[in-house]
Order: structure tokens, then sequence, then C-alpha cells
């Protein structure tokens, strides 16, 4: 089971090689919806599972729909595909210098032992209830600047996409 | 394509969203805040660009990055 989790923190950098070595943005979005799918799993397997569940909705639900959609929009109708070198190349790439970030930090890092919470049978209380109710409590000036800033951030895409015919938006 | 340059940085971003889960577990402490933060102000990165995207490609034709001509609109 320990293992587990070590296969999806393995999954995880598959994932992201995935997104890293794509020939088209059609495979790059598959391999970052695994990959926040994987990067779930792993959390939920750690511990916390309730930035796990906000991971899901949030940038699963939320912001990967959106991308996907805006791949389907900018994306070229004949994509390439998989091989060839520019995608051997980026693997290979990609391959170094996880092996050299797995060299420099992995190895004199106590290895790759992991000890969850559930080691010894199911533990009820997950590993960020506190942290997450402090956005309540003590931060409740920066859930505030937060909550603005996302409001803002709305009115700065409007702004963004205003324009019939004088402005960028054209009939695509 | 600059679709898929704000898809590894999107893959970036989920990694540092990762790592800051997982530290507060391994080191004991209660930092919680920083992801949720971090995802928050994440999302606003992704949708301004990504309303530039859909801005500037139907201007040139295109989202690659050789059709990119900064003087145009």
């Amino acid at each position: 089971m320990t293992y587990f989790v070590l296969f999806l923190g393995v999954g995880f950098v598959l994932a992201a090689l995935l997104v890293a070595s794509n020939p088209s943005p059609y495979y790059g979005v598959v391999g970052l919806v695994f990959g926040s799918v994987v990067g779930c799993g792993w959390l939920m397997s750690l511990g916390v599972s309730f930035v796990s569940l906000v991971l899901f909705m949030v940038y699963l639900g939320g912001m990967l729909v959106v991308f996907v959609y805006s791949v389907s929009l900018a994306a070229d109708p004949f994509p390439q595909i998989w091989g060839g070198w520019h995608t051997t190349g980026c693997v290979l790439g990609f391959v170094f210098v996880a092996g050299v970030g797995l060299i420099v930090w992995g190895w004199g890092g106590g290895g790759f032992g992991v000890g969850v919470v559930d080691n010894m049978g199911v533990f009820f209380s997950r590993l960020d209830f506190n942290g997450v109710a402090l956005f309540y409590s003590c931060g409740v000036g920066m859930f505030l600047v937060a909550g603005w800033g996302l409001l803002l951030t709305l009115f700065v895409v409007l702004e963004l996409v205003r324009g019939l015919s004088r402005g960028t938006i054209r009939a695509v | 394509h600059l679709i898929s340059s704000l898809l590894c940085l999107e893959t970036m971003i989920l990694s540092i969203y990762i790592a800051l889960s997982i530290w507060p577990i391994k080191k004991q402490t209660s930092a919680n805040l920083m992801k949720i933060l971090m995802l928050a102000f994440s999302a606003c990165k992704a949708s301004a660009r990504l309303a530039t995207l859909i801005t500037s490609t139907p201007t040139h034709a295109s989202d690659l990055l050789h059709n990119l001509n900064l003087l145009w609109c």
C-alpha cells in the first residue's frame, strides 16, 4: 500500500511529461486532466482529503473544462501525432531534467518512505481540517482580499473580451 | 502554439499546489492557507491568460507563435 502512493507520485510526473512533450495541445490537455486526477488521488492517500476535493472541483471541474474548450477553439484542425524527433527530444529532455532532480534531491533526502495518516488503521481526522478553518478566523483579511481580487478578475476578463467589432473579438 | 505554453504553465501551477499541500504534512506545520490562496490566484491568472488567448487568436488566424505579430492588437 505504501508503494501505491509512490505509484501515484510517479504517475503525476508522467502526466507532466505528457504535457511537456505534446505534439498538439489536444494531448497536452489529456495529460493535464490525468495529472490532476492522479494528483488528487495522491493528496487523498497522503491524508489531506479536503484539498484534494478542492483541487478536483475547482481545478478539474472549473478551470480544465474552460481549458478544454479553449483548446478546441485555438488548436489546429489537423493535429500532429506522437512519434518523430520533436516528441522524442522533449521526452529525453524531460527525463534528463527529472533524473538530475532525483539524483540531486532524492538520494540524500531520506529515500522514498512515505508515512501516511492511515498507517495504523483508518484515521478519522484528516490533516488539513485545522488549516483551512484559519481562513475564517485569523486570515479573514486575506480572505476578503482574495475575494475582492477574484471579483476584479471577472471585470478584467470582461474588459479583455469587450468590443463587438472594434475590439479583438471577431467571428471565429 | 500559444496554448501549449499555457498548458505547461498550468502543469507548473498544479505541481506547486501539490508541493504546497505535501510540505505541511512532512514538516508537521499548519500552513494550509497558502495553497488555497494560490489556487484562487492561479484561477485568476488562468482566466486572464485564456481571455488574452481567445481575443488574440482570431486576429492572427491561429495561435501559432510564428504568426504572432505584436504590432497587431
